[in-house]
């Protein structure tokens, strides 16, 4: 029944998601003729000619889904929306008014949160089959051929890693309990230095050097590298995550468990 | 007769305001116990600490033998306890169906007959939403959400605010009757007529202290107003006697509000040459108000 309610609050934001996901996937899908032919003309002038992604987005239509997709404004809408499904619980309830009745019942102010956050997650699962499920469709309107395992070791990887934006959701907002302050911060807080980290470490990356900046480098560590295998999973960027993921539900929960209601 | 809630030198403090100021309550197995104070004494505070929504500053309390101030035991405490908080807000995107639904799935004894026959007297429509609902629709809801869990213990802050009348009566009589059943019974309320209707036990709390703590018939029979009137006037510090919980003087009239020992009393009074002396019943209205002036008044010296 918590899982029910938790869905109950989160199915407006939720269903948001879904239509958000749809129009990404689908725009990304439709623009693949345009901008393949964009590219050619661009790679027919020498200047242009290093650009090697092109090439490959060209002729590889699983790197085009993961360059547009995966490691960009898929995985950015996905982030986004599974930190909003983790904003609320009980702090949101201490605010309508509704936490004494919450907290009478035999229910512990951990399960709560952990209630919550597991029906984040489970939106978000969700939310990334639609994904793959839309990518299905439209390949297939499109003509396109497409690795349905990538999609999902790739969907896989996202949702693992990316639950650290639910956890920092859910922090945020047990600390600023306002939707529109704490989604400002999330984008302050993870979106300017998602933003500069992803660039500085593909930058070095190109470059053969090595930074410490990887191990955190969140964008990276949900993406992949566009073809997926065990070998390729930066192992050590997720276990930084999931270390920092903890931390942030155990930040969560002793905060949680301090307040007076 | 085993005690269900026991508190301690129980403190909260919200900054530098102090809500309650070491409480030692004591409330036994099967009582109906009113738990009466104004605006702002502390009622609600304590009874947030009783159920672990808000953590005591110190001191230590516990109800059927788990402490209050553990998490763990906190869960154990709130599976025997019924609470029906003092705003009565609920989810309003639920219907009253699936807010009945859902509190049932935590108590494994929850009263089913009670329920169908609670929806029937409060006149809920199963399938309307808490939004929808009028103050004191929701109020019964609350209190139906309440009474239906099959506890051990009910704590009720101010259960009756909100309702009509004939909805009182009633919400009282399903107290009594659950209290019958064995239920012990612990509320908050400034409804003075409610508490003699009901309770057998009444605590009273002013600005964080626990003013008076008795059965409801030790005050209707030990609390007696003595009125004596005197030939020549006199100054308060004449009735320093023990029993004495308030002197008012006017004039060479004096009003004397005893909680025992009113025999003793009298005689004293007779002592002072007084012309006439009444000693007259006094209702909890009056001890309370008593109660509550003279330390306003004494705070306020």
């Amino acid at each position: 029944m918590l899982l029910y309610k938790a869905w109950i609050e989160t199915r407006v934001r939720f269903f948001a998601g879904l239509v958000a996901t749809l129009i990404v996937c689908s725009y990304y899908l439709y623009a693949h003729a345009s901008l393949v032919l964009m590219w050619s003309r661009v790679l027919e002038d020498p200047k242009w000619q290093q650009l090697g992604w092109m090439r490959l987005a060209i002729h590889d239509y699983n790197y085009y889904l993961w360059h547009y997709l995966y490691d960009n404004y898929l995985q950015q809408i996905w982030c986004l929306f599974v930190a909003l499904f983790a904003f609320g619980g009980l702090i949101r309830e201490k605010q309508d008014g509704t936490a004494l009745f919450s907290l009478g019942l035999p229910i512990s102010r951990s399960r709560w949160l952990y209630t919550r956050l597991l029906v984040a997650f489970l939106e978000g699962c969700a939310l990334s089959v639609f994904s793959i499920f839309v990518i299905a469709v439209g390949a297939t309107m499109f003509h396109q051929t497409y690795s349905l395992s990538q999609l999902f070791a790739h969907t896989v990887l996202m949702v693992g890693v990316g639950f650290f934006a639910a956890a920092l959701g859910n922090v945020f907002y047990t600390f600023f309990p306002s939707n529109y302050i704490s989604l400002i911060l999330i984008l302050a807080v993870i979106g300017a230095p998602y933003l500069y980290i992803q660039n500085y470490v593909q930058h070095m990356r190109a470059n053969g050097r090595a930074t410490w900046l990887a191990y955190i480098d969140f964008g990276h560590a949900m993406a992949g590298p566009w073809h997926l295998t065990w070998s390729t999973v930066p192992w050590m960027t997720i276990i930084v995550m999931a270390i920092l993921t903890g931390v942030l539900l155990a930040t969560a929960a002793i905060y949680g468990d301090s307040i007076d209601y | 007769m085993s005690t269900v809630i026991e508190t301690i030198q129980l403190r909260k403090k919200y900054g530098d305001y102090e809500a309650v100021k070491g409480l030692n309550l004591s409330v036994p197995k099967g009582s109906v116990c009113a738990f009466l104070g104004q605006n702002g004494a502390g009622k609600s505070s304590t009874i947030k600490m009783l159920l672990g929504m808000i953590h005591p500053t110190s001191g230590s309390g516990t109800i059927f033998g788990h402490r209050i101030d553990r998490e763990s035991e906190s869960l154990l405490i709130r599976q025997k306890v019924a609470y029906v908080a003092e705003d009565k807000r609920l989810y309003d995107y639920m219907s009253i169906e699936q807010i009945i639904r859902f509190t049932r799935s935590f108590f494994p004894r929850w009263n089913a007959s009670l329920e169908n026959s609670l929806l029937e007297r409060f006149e809920l429509p199963p399938a309307r939403k808490v939004r929808q609902l009028s103050k004191g629709m929701r109020t019964k809801l609350a209190l139906l959400l309440g009474f239906c869990r099959g506890c051990e213990l009910l704590i009720l802050d101010e259960p009756t605010e909100g309702l009509d009348p004939v909805a009182i009566e009633e919400v009282l009589q399903i107290v009594v009757s659950l209290a019958s059943e064995g239920t012990t019974v612990f509320f908050s309320s400034h409804q003075i007529a409610e508490v003699e209707q009901v309770a057998d036990r009444v605590l009273m709390i002013d600005r964080g202290k626990l003013v008076l703590d008795s059965t409801l018939d030790q005050v209707k029979e030990g609390y007696r107003h003595i009125e004596a009137v005197f030939p020549e006037p006199v100054e308060e510090r004449d009735f320093r006697v023990a029993g004495i919980e308030k002197v008012r003087t006017n004039g060479r009239t004096v009003f004397l509000l005893a909680s025992h020992n009113v025999d003793t009393i009298v005689e004293h009074v007779r002592m002072l040459r007084a012309g006439s002396i009444d000693v007259l019943p006094t209702s909890l209205k009056e001890v309370f108000l008593e109660k509550v002036t003279a330390r306003s008044e004494h705070a306020s010296l």
